[in-house]
């Protein structure tokens, strides 16, 4: 904290004491008129926060020790009661499970996705405008609106893709792509995929732009074919971009409820249930808020570690 | 040229001589062809929504790919009026109407005094901030449901402003702290020297300078508010306060038959983000990335 702008708090008062001297001065007339106005323009916004956002998630723990219905003016405190249930509930082995596909696998499928087609689009000068505006564009759309079109697509009568595959001659293939707990997840995954490679295709394009066009060229001379200079070249130069990437994804993925809410509330049969949709049911359908209060505490801690985690990783890369 | 040829050739010591030009245009037309495959696959499904919420429900159903016979507007209208979009509308925009102004003001002038007063006290509430970016909603949002509850906000407009409007503020702090921090400091002492009070010097000199991120901040909060569906969903249960992005669940499930009428509903929801980032692009790209570049 070397660069304090404010003069020091000791500082003489800049206006001589006022005239009388009946009142003595308050706390906040002794600081600086620097540390008086950052004091009355942190206020507002700390006030706020504290109340919606820091004493809830303090409030998340303490609820998640306690039974109670959401309505009876008492709770029950139950310990860690709550979370030992969680270990025998076969639905939030589901929606663990499903959690961490979508952290792990749609991750993954964003990140290779989006990478792809950054590299095709790279260099490809005016062009290049037109397909970010159309690659980015589904990222800045309502997810309940991107939910709902997708519900058409896999609609198992009038949805493009049975028609799709009927006209290839994969008939066979379709069925109702949301009613089927096998699969329904990995459906509202590719859904949510496909909404967010924009984002990674844009931080991704801007890192290509800036790799060293004579480190490729050199390469290039020295008969490094596209594999090796892709390998030894370009990937070195992108791993800012892709940690940045995929923690940006992470904590996307880890959110993730609108589209499951949306497409199938959790169905059929509770298969495709994330945390953060089951703590949602918990909570404000089943009147279980201390449960829900323990599955949203769980959520948290898998995410802020995940998120520390990568923090860690990035400022790691950045120094090399 | 990231991944020129798959099939290379031989490495020749001199680079462009040796490759033939035609393998060359071929890939150039292969990329091309990709490229607008992944666009259509991007935009496709809306151009498909848009084209069916002129049409006849029975059309659709009979042949989900054709064109409009005739344009059927009747399908806006039935969205509009019958399916209470109109007020879903009007909703979304006192919403935003309220959420951007604030979060923006009250943003920026947290932001500008985390700046100002560098000391301990403002580490550590910087540090607290960022918190608040990290963790996800849903795991602050049972508390809150029953904190706006017991003050009495539930069922108002309020009761989606407030809630809002709080939970815009770790990113809209986190954003124009970093843009504040860009600005030299030599302004601010010269705008002292020149007797401005502190207030004058935030108001004329750096909230001026800080319009890019302002400007990145109000299209990334347009969008957030515009597409909260969670929020809404919690504390808009009554029907005269859902925005259009909870409202058109309801209108799914009311008229799940009426597929020109839901295709016109869902046109009605994307349209105005949809042109908002056509002139906009800029921003929202900066809004999106400037928090993770930062």
């Amino acid at each position: 904290m070397s660069r304090t702008a404010a003069p020091p708090a000791a500082a003489p008062p800049r206006r001589p004491a006022p005239a009388g001297g009946a009142r003595r001065p308050g706390p906040l007339r002794r600081l600086s008129p620097a540390a008086r106005l950052a004091a009355a323009f942190l206020a507002p916004a700390i006030v706020l926060y504290l109340v919606f956002v820091l004493i809830p998630l303090v409030q998340s723990v303490w609820l998640s020790l306690h039974e109670w219905d959401g309505v009876n003016p008492v709770k029950t405190f139950v310990g860690l009661g709550n979370y030992l249930d969680l270990m025998d509930d076969r639905l939030f082995g589901v929606s663990l499970r499903n959690t961490l596909i979508w952290v792990g696998l749609g991750t993954a499928a964003s990140l290779a996705l989006a990478l792809g087609l950054a590299l095709l689009a790279w260099g490809t000068g005016r062009g290049f405008a037109v397909f970010r505006t159309l690659y980015f564009m589904p990222q800045v759309l309502p997810t309940v609106v991107v939910g709902i079109v997708w519900g058409w697509i896999y609609h198992p009568s009038f949805g493009v893709l049975n028609k799709g595959l009927e006209a290839v001659g994969l008939g066979s293939l379709a069925r109702g792509w949301l009613g089927d707990p096998d699969i329904a997840v990995y459906a509202i995954l590719a859904a949510s995929v496909w909404a967010s490679i924009g984002l990674s295709f844009v931080i991704f394009s801007a890192a290509l732009n800036n790799v060293s066009a004579e480190l490729l060229d050199a390469a290039k001379v020295d008969g490094a074919n596209a594999l090796q200079r892709f390998r030894h070249v370009i990937v070195p130069q992108l791993s800012h971009a892709v940690t940045l990437v995929t923690s940006l994804l992470l904590i996307h993925n880890f959110q993730a409820f609108d589209m499951v809410w949306v497409m199938t509330r959790g169905g059929p049969q509770n298969s495709t249930q994330l945390i953060a949709t089951y703590t949602y049911q918990n909570a404000f359908a089943d009147n279980q808020v201390g449960y829900g209060a323990a599955l949203s505490v769980v959520l948290t801690v898998i995410c802020l570690i995940v998120t520390v985690v990568f923090v860690r990783l990035r400022e790691r890369t950045s120094e090399v | 040229m990231a991944v020129p040829t798959l099939t290379a050739p031989a490495p020749s010591p001199a680079p462009a001589p040796g490759k033939p030009p035609s393998r060359r245009r071929g890939w150039t037309t292969l990329r091309y062809v990709a490229l607008i495959g992944a666009a259509l696959v991007f935009v496709g499904p809306f151009v498909w929504i848009w084209i069916s919420s002129l049409r006849e429900s029975t059309d659709i159903g009979r042949d989900p790919f054709g064109l409009p016979t005739e344009l059927n507007w009747d399908n806006y209208y039935n969205a509009f009026v019958t399916g209470r979009f109109g007020s879903y509308l009007g909703n979304t925009f006192l919403y935003v109407a309220f959420v951007v102004p604030l979060v923006l003001l009250l943003a920026s002038m947290a932001a500008y005094a985390l700046t100002l007063v560098r000391t301990r006290v403002t580490g550590l509430l910087f540090v607290l901030i960022l918190l608040g970016v990290m963790v996800p909603f849903q795991s602050i949002m049972i508390p809150q449901y029953y904190v706006v509850r017991d003050l009495g906000l539930l069922g108002s407009y309020w009761g989606i402003i407030v809630p809002s409007l709080a939970l815009g503020l770790p990113f809209g702090i986190f954003l124009m702290r970093a843009f504040f921090l860009t600005l030299p400091a030599e302004l601010r002492d010269a705008a002292r020297v020149d007797g401005a009070s502190e207030l004058r010097v935030f108001w004329h000199v750096m909230l001026p300078l800080a319009r890019p991120g302002i400007l990145s901040l109000a299209v990334f909060q347009f969008m957030f508010t515009w597409n909260a569906f969670l929020i809404p969903l919690l504390y808009g249960q009554h029907e005269n306060l859902r925005p259009v992005a909870s409202g058109i669940m309801f209108f799914v499930g009311e008229y799940n038959t009426d597929r020109a009428a839901i295709a016109a509903a869902v046109t009605l929801t994307c349209l105005p983000v949809i042109i908002t980032y056509l002139f906009l692009q800029r921003y929202f790209i900066a809004g999106m990335t400037a928090g993770a570049l930062k």
